[in-house]
């Protein structure tokens, strides 16, 4: 049984270390790139907060997936899954940017489509949304952030080596950050279409910790993050320093703690209550792909600089990431549709439960 | 816990030592002047001869420090980006006290006949005293590098108008030489003790070049 559920699983997993692989570069690219962090010490520091992120504050994001369309027939996870993963490497491999959320929505809303599910449009129009306004968020805070920095720094006057050793130990909290917030936030995507069907029961840990079926799930999900960081994000990091544009030590910190505060802001639910408590809008808990954050953040650095900034990023890839917001989805819901109507008459796999 | 200042215990104490480096840059400019006005006034007397001592172990004693400094930096500090345009300026404001010390050497023990003439002998100070302006200049620039870099654009500028004052001096001074009636082998030697110490004002406007640079990669 424990054997068939890993089986399932794996396409989950396999998304898990995608993500790892070229996700965790968002977050210590720069500080491994520009060789001031071990490659092994970030990948430790990222592996680390990244399981500890997804199992202590993974349920908010990924309940927000579930309520597009509870995929209840663990086959029917392991193909909708599988369906992301597919348009993630076959859109990676095509050179096409892509975010395994928009995947993964997709591949949900395909699986509605075949089991004839109604798909919540509100809740759709309102991942939707989150899309323009995450990397529209993380371009705010990161003006924002670079505007307050800028100025705290410029008048604290601090020695060169001292604002360098600052901006070392900032590069490693904000990356620390960084992948707890990647960790809580992205596992939606990877496990998130497993929990309705979740195969394990709860286990009592020593010292009378109680570890969900859920728990269990996001804390496989993250160690396959953590293989993917350790295993394969090493080229990545080095070369994603400047892929955008050029960034100093200190717009470098600046980029991911706007990433990190975006993926944060999508995932906790004590901040959502928090800001609904005060009236303001509430934040809709989903999954949101780190890797437009960080693009986001980007511009918003450039924007900072003025004219200087703007010229130095590459604003084609801005529209063709705008393009897979539409592409991505899709491919993945067509590709969904057509591995479901595979895995149930092919392989006679139960990809849909009937009620009672 | 750690209090702050532990946390960045080690990046204090090196901070120190690039402070203590550029003291003795500044310091050394202050020995070359002194130096060169006793010799200037009074010829090869066991002060001057004394000032050249100094010299030469205060180049020293900041050689040790610089290799001290390089050590740190390469083993536990800076960003790499950081790192490679702070030893090249620490190596660059070494070797503008290694030429202090060269030149007043040199004056002392080649040039100091031909430049005590009592004709140029105003002009001569003029000369040394615009050098030493230049040389603090850049140590001043250096340390606004660090420090506060939006500062290093009126070093530089000061740097700048101190090395073009020390060339039309030397260039008057040439001239008066040239045109006088001394023997040619005390013209020869007097247009080469000017340029030595012209060069120095030339090795602070190397500097500032660099600070112009480093300090826009520092911007924020």
């Amino acid at each position: 049984m424990l054997a068939t559920g890993l089986l399932f699983l794996s396409s989950g997993l396999f998304l898990g270390w995608s993500l790892g692989a070229n996700d965790a570069a968002n977050v210590f690219g720069s500080a491994v790139g520009s060789r001031m962090l071990r490659f092994s010490t970030a990948a430790l520091l990222c592996s680390v907060f990244v399981i500890l992120g997804a199992v202590s504050a993974g349920a908010g994001a990924s309940a927000g997936l579930g309520q597009l369309g509870a995929v209840n027939a663990l086959a029917g996870s392991f193909t909708t899954a599988l369906a992301a993963a597919l348009t993630v490497a076959g859109m990676t491999r095509a050179g096409l940017p892509v975010s395994s959320t928009q995947a993964v929505v997709g591949a949900i809303v395909g699986w509605n489509w075949f089991s004839g599910a109604a798909t919540d449009l509100s809740q759709l129009s309102r991942i939707v949304a989150t899309w323009v306004l995450c990397p529209l968020l993380a371009g705010l805070a990161a003006a924002g952030l670079h505007l307050a920095g800028a100025c705290l720094l410029q008048r604290s006057r601090l020695h060169l080596l001292r604002l360098d050793a600052v901006l070392r130990l900032g590069l490693i909290l904000a990356g620390v950050f960084g992948s707890y917030s990647l960790g809580a936030n992205n596992i939606g995507n990877v496990m998130g279409v497993f929990v309705p069907a979740a195969p394990f029961p709860a286990v009592s840990l020593p010292g009378g910790l109680l570890l969900s079926g859920m728990q269990q799930l996001f804390l496989l999900g993250g160690l396959a993050i953590a293989i993917g960081v350790c295993t394969q994000s090493r080229p990545v990091m080095l070369t994603v320093g400047h892929s955008l544009m050029p960034l100093s030590p200190f717009g470098a910190l600046v980029v991911v703690l706007a990433q990190g505060l975006v993926l944060f802001l999508f995932s906790s639910e004590g901040l959502a209550d928090a800001l609904a408590g005060l009236g303001l809008p509430p934040i809709p808990l989903v999954p949101v792909s780190s890797s437009q954050a960080l693009i986001g953040a980007v511009v918003g650095v450039a924007l900072r600089q003025g004219r200087r900034g703007l010229r130095q990023v590459r604003w084609g890839m801005l529209a063709r990431i705008a393009s897979g917001w539409l592409s991505t989805p899709l491919l993945a819901a067509v590709l969904g549709y057509v591995l479901l109507f595979v895995v149930q008459n092919v392989f006679g796999q139960v990809v849909v439960a009937l009620p009672g | 816990m750690h209090h702050p200042q532990a946390l960045f215990a080690h990046t204090r104490a090196l901070e120190l030592r690039i402070d203590e480096l550029l003291d003795m840059v500044a310091e050394g400019g202050i020995q070359f002047e002194r130096g060169m006005v006793l010799l200037l006034e009074r010829g090869q007397t066991p002060e001057a001869e004394e000032k050249l001592q100094q010299l030469i172990q205060l180049k020293e004693r900041c050689n040790q420090l610089r290799r001290r400094v390089v050590d740190t930096l390469y083993s536990e500090m800076l960003i790499p980006e950081f790192r490679g345009d702070v030893l090249r300026l620490l190596s660059h404001l070494y070797g503008l006290l290694d030429a202090l010390k060269n030149a007043y050497q040199d004056c002392l023990i080649a040039y100091a006949g031909v430049l005590n003439r009592r004709e140029s002998l105003a002009d001569v100070q003029d000369l040394v005293a615009v050098v030493v302006q230049s040389v603090q200049a850049a140590v001043q620039g250096a340390r606004a590098f660090f420090r506060n870099p939006e500062a290093v654009r009126d070093h530089i500028n000061q740097i700048r108008i101190h090395e073009a004052e020390a060339d039309g001096i030397t260039v008057r001074l040439k001239t008066g030489l040239f045109a006088s009636a001394r023997p040619l082998e005390q013209k020869l030697l007097g247009r080469d003790a000017l340029a030595l110490i012209d060069g120095l004002a030339d090795l602070a406007e190397e500097i500032s070049d660099e600070l112009s640079i480093l300090a826009i990669k520092r911007a924020l």
